[in-house]
């Protein structure tokens, strides 16, 4: 490893990634390879401009575009006159006719440059090295949201690429005031994340709270937006997220356009959105896609169906064990009968069966989707005419069940939807001891925590609590657009008004 | 300050409501109606002037005050020594008084709906959850009430309008039968818990806007007041005489409806208003005693005294009363003077005193 033939001048072992670069090319050389040392991939080119000055390329295979590099940057360089050999700065301004070139001073700067793609030239005599911005690397397409599909709305999803997703949303807000901070987290990944918000319309104490918790955060490695959220959120023992994720761009700009931040971070497709409420975890993006009756409807149902995702199962248990008299009389008589000779007390019954599906919708996400079939057939078995034929539970808790499961796909942020499906246990174990008083304390419990959570300053349950009446016209209907006037008020005091009103349509306001 | 949350006048308003309305929906019927029997719809009316006076005072004594509880300025007002004893004397009142309301709950509770529950295990639970609200501070149970009380004021004004088929308004004739005193004599155990609005002297410091306090209290006096007239119209008109004869008369008139075959035993939507005002109402008065009893004795946190206070509630509730005649009695006859006295007699009389200091401060500044 170590080399010991040295030349005169700095002895490169005794060099820090601190230290500026030498006007010696060899111990430069001698100091990156010892960096770089067992790193195959990393690719020295030794050539000399005009046939005089010495120089050196290193760059990392497979990560920059090899073909411009030898079109714009070496042969002008190599094919240069002796005579124009002036000094280092002319001959780059020159013949480089690459648009982004950088001057770096430092080994800490230049190993960035290197490792981020960017080919760098190394010249003997100057303590400086040149990085070409080269890189290049392979991505997948932009795709459809796998996650967040929709009938009416735009097929673009985020990529892995953070400058393909950070070019999305600019596509979609061509302000300048759409603003982009970019910082580097992870001590080994080095990874780029970028917080984006738009001037004027963010609160500023929001975005230098954003920007201090992630400077905060000390990690080696940064692989998904999940590692962050972890780090950032306020209530970390809460089962309740309070960051929103979003693979879609619209989803992204829509918050940004409320005064919201997004941060984006490379390597994954999900961008993160602070704060976040409650009610926004329950907001699809179609709701504002598609007109307003069908969205305020929507809403209801998804509310609706949020209430028996998080109370059904525990619902049937408590009527079953504790209050067969609420139940009208024929349908009482055929639950007797379907569970008639099930051996399990309702609560045991709910549970194997609420268990059973939960493990059948993992083992449905995790396998290839060449035996995700097998799964299907086996779980309408499980959980279907077997189940029930057998004699383990009876045909009415299967429907619960069954409701409970579609139930928790109507709601549309799956981090929320797990946070119901948690609350679901708990809650059916308080049915089974305490009946409805059970379930009516745990729900009061879920309340009170709801109203001590905070995301960000901004606290979750509003605009309910605390109201604003005029912010509720978003979370019981969905007003039509020309009525969502103003931006709702997260954390301080901005621009509020989003359009001018009186924009409502109106024939004779034209002049047909 | 202890509690650095602040809630809007509003939110006050929406906290005092359930903290009056909750217990009394099931139990002022039945005591109103001995003494007033038809005319029992009138003494909510009346009653109502209490809560009004205790609004005022409590507002008035904020103005002295400002930034100071009910614990706090009595020290101020009668002196060091004679203040933390009355200081005391409220905490131990509120202590026992919360007893008594979790004792209320507990007997419902088992009498109803878990007839084999011990009653221990029904108090203590509703107490842990209040016990979690008081740990959130006075945002999370103005936040939560912001939660409740639309959904269970809506659940109420729907059981109502459920048993209209089933009114008979010549039940209330003839109107003043014995002129007025039958309904005013009614009126004097609703009195005493319109006066549990004194429970605002604690929170009046906690408010971003207490300009607006002296309105959204009144607000809130005036609709406690509207929702128990439609109690007590409504039980009476259907039941007639025999709502005397019940603990719980709005039990037995849900239990009247039935449409369809279909909605019928409606209780658990009685139960869900019952439990849900209630939680509010322990939270605030088990809050008010916690913020108290750290103020009275200097502390810089209320949390650690959380749940040895809930214990004692606890506890309290267990000897409040030996069952629920007894409670019932009570509540009817003595408990009123009892709450009224420590509600509005000793508020009124440190409001006087506090208005007599206040002008011999102004003539001093005004000799010198």
């Amino acid at each position: 490893m170590k080399e010991p033939i040295q030349k005169p001048g700095t002895n490169p072992s005794s060099l820090s990634l601190q230290d500026s670069l030498s006007a010696n090319l060899q111990t430069n050389e001698q100091f990156f390879q010892s960096v770089y040392h067992n790193c195959a991939d990393v690719v020295y080119r030794h050539f000399s401009i005009a046939g005089k000055m010495k120089a050196l390329l290193i760059y990392i295979e497979g990560m920059s575009n090899i073909e411009e590099m030898d079109k714009s940057v070496l042969s002008p360089l190599m094919q240069q006159t002796p005579a124009e050999l002036e000094n280092l700065h002319a001959i780059m301004e020159q013949s480089i006719t690459v648009s982004s070139i950088k001057e770096n001073k430092t080994f800490a700067e230049v190993a960035e440059q290197i490792s981020t793609g960017n080919p760098v030239i190394l010249v003997d005599q100057y303590s400086i090295a040149i990085s070409v911005g080269l890189s290049k690397w392979e991505k997948r397409a932009i795709e459809e949201p796998l996650s967040e599909s929709v009938v009416r709305g735009s097929r673009e999803g985020f990529t892995e690429t953070i400058a393909v997703n950070t070019s999305l949303l600019r596509r979609r807000i061509k302000s300048p005031q759409l603003k982009m901070i970019s910082m580097n987290i992870g001590r080994q990944t080095q990874t780029k994340v970028i917080v984006a918000y738009m001037d004027g319309l963010a609160d500023t104490t929001l975005v230098e709270e954003a920007k201090s918790r992630l400077q905060r955060i000390q990690i080696d490695g940064i692989l998904e937006s999940g590692y962050i959220e972890e780090f950032i959120e306020d209530h970390p023992y809460s089962p309740f997220p309070q960051i929103l994720n979003t693979e879609r761009p619209d989803v992204a700009a829509a918050n940004l356009l409320e005064g919201r931040i997004v941060i984006l971070v490379d390597g994954t497709p999900f961008v993160i959105i602070v704060p976040t409420s409650l009610y926004s975890l329950l907001q699809a993006s179609e709701d504002y896609y598609q007109r307003f009756m069908i969205g305020t409807l929507i809403r209801w149902l998804r509310y609706g169906f949020l209430v028996m995702a998080l109370l059904l199962p525990s619902g049937y248990v408590a009527v079953l064990t504790y209050h067969q008299e609420m139940v009208p009389t024929t349908l009482l008589l055929s639950f007797a009968k379907s569970r008639e000779l099930i051996p399990f007390p309702a609560l045991v019954e709910a549970l194997i069966m609420e268990i059973t599906f939960e493990a059948l919708r993992e083992a449905g996400i995790r396998l290839p989707k060449q035996v995700g079939s097998a799964v299907s057939i086996v779980g309408a078995l499980v959980i279907g005419q077997a189940a029930v034929s057998a004699g383990l539970v009876s045909a009415p808790m299967v429907m619960v069940v069954a409701i409970t499961g579609i139930a928790s796909f109507t709601i549309p942020r799956y981090n929320a939807a797990i946070a119901i499906r948690m609350l679901r246990f708990p809650i059916m174990l308080l049915a089974g001891t305490l009946g409805l008083l059970g379930i009516m304390l745990g729900l009061i419990a879920i309340i009170v925590h709801l109203s001590t959570v905070r995301s960000f300053g901004l606290p979750y349950l509003s605009p309910m609590g605390p109201m604003r009446a005029s912010e509720m016209k978003d979370v019981m209907f969905r007003a039509p657009w020309w009525a969502l006037r103003k931006r709702p008020r997260l954390t301080g005091d901005y621009n509020q008004n989003r359009q001018p009103p009186g924009q409502k349509p109106d024939p004779s306001k034209g002049t047909e | 300050m202890i509690e650095k949350g602040k809630i809007s006048a509003f939110q006050l308003a929406l906290m005092m409501n359930p903290t009056i309305f909750a217990t009394a929906l099931l139990l002022v019927p039945a005591i109103t109606a001995k003494h007033a029997e038809q005319d029992l719809w009138l003494s909510p009316i009346w009653a109502a002037i209490s809560g009004l006076l205790t609004v005022y005072i409590s507002c008035k004594l904020n103005k002295f005050y400002p930034e100071k509880s009910l614990i706090q300025y009595s020290e101020q007002i009668l002196g060091k020594i004679a203040g933390k004893i009355l200081g005391l004397i409220f905490l131990l009142y509120f202590l026992h008084l919360n007893g008594i309301i979790v004792r209320e709950y507990g007997e419902f509770v088992v009498g109803t709906f878990l007839n084999t529950t011990p009653m221990n295990v029904v108090m203590g639970s509703m107490l842990l959850v209040c016990a979690l609200a008081v740990y959130g501070g006075i945002e999370a149970i103005g936040r939560s009430s912001q939660i409740i009380v639309p959904v269970v004021s809506l659940l109420f004004l729907v059981m109502t309008l459920l048993l209209v088929k089933d009114l008979d308004p010549k039940k209330l004739l003839p109107v003043m039968e014995n002129g007025i005193m039958p309904s005013f004599m009614g009126s004097i155990v609703p009195s005493a818990w319109f006066s549990e609005f004194i429970l605002m002297a604690f929170v009046l410091p906690l408010l971003k806007d207490s300009g607006k306090a002296m309105k959204w209290g009144v607000l809130s006096v005036l609709s406690v007041m509207f929702l128990l007239v439609i109690t007590n119209l409504s039980t009476y008109m259907l039941l007639g005489k025999l709502t005397i004869k019940d603990t719980y008369p709005v039990m037995v008139a849900v239990r009247y409806i039935s449409i369809a075959d279909f909605l019928e035993h409606l209780e658990a939507i009685v139960m869900a208003i019952w439990v849900s005002g209630t939680f509010i109402k322990i939270s605030m008065f088990y809050y008010s005693t916690v913020l108290g009893m750290a103020q009275w004795l200097s502390l810089s946190d209320y949390r650690p005294i959380v749940l040895p206070i809930g214990f004692l509630i606890l506890v309290l509730g267990h000897w409040a009363a030996p069952n629920l005649q007894s409670l019932a009695h009570f509540l009817g006859t003595s408990g009123a003077f009892y709450m009224l006295t420590l509600q509005l007699g000793i508020p009124v009389v440190l409001l006087c005193i506090a208005w007599i200091q206040q002008k011999f401060q102004q003539k001093k500044d005004g000799g010198q």
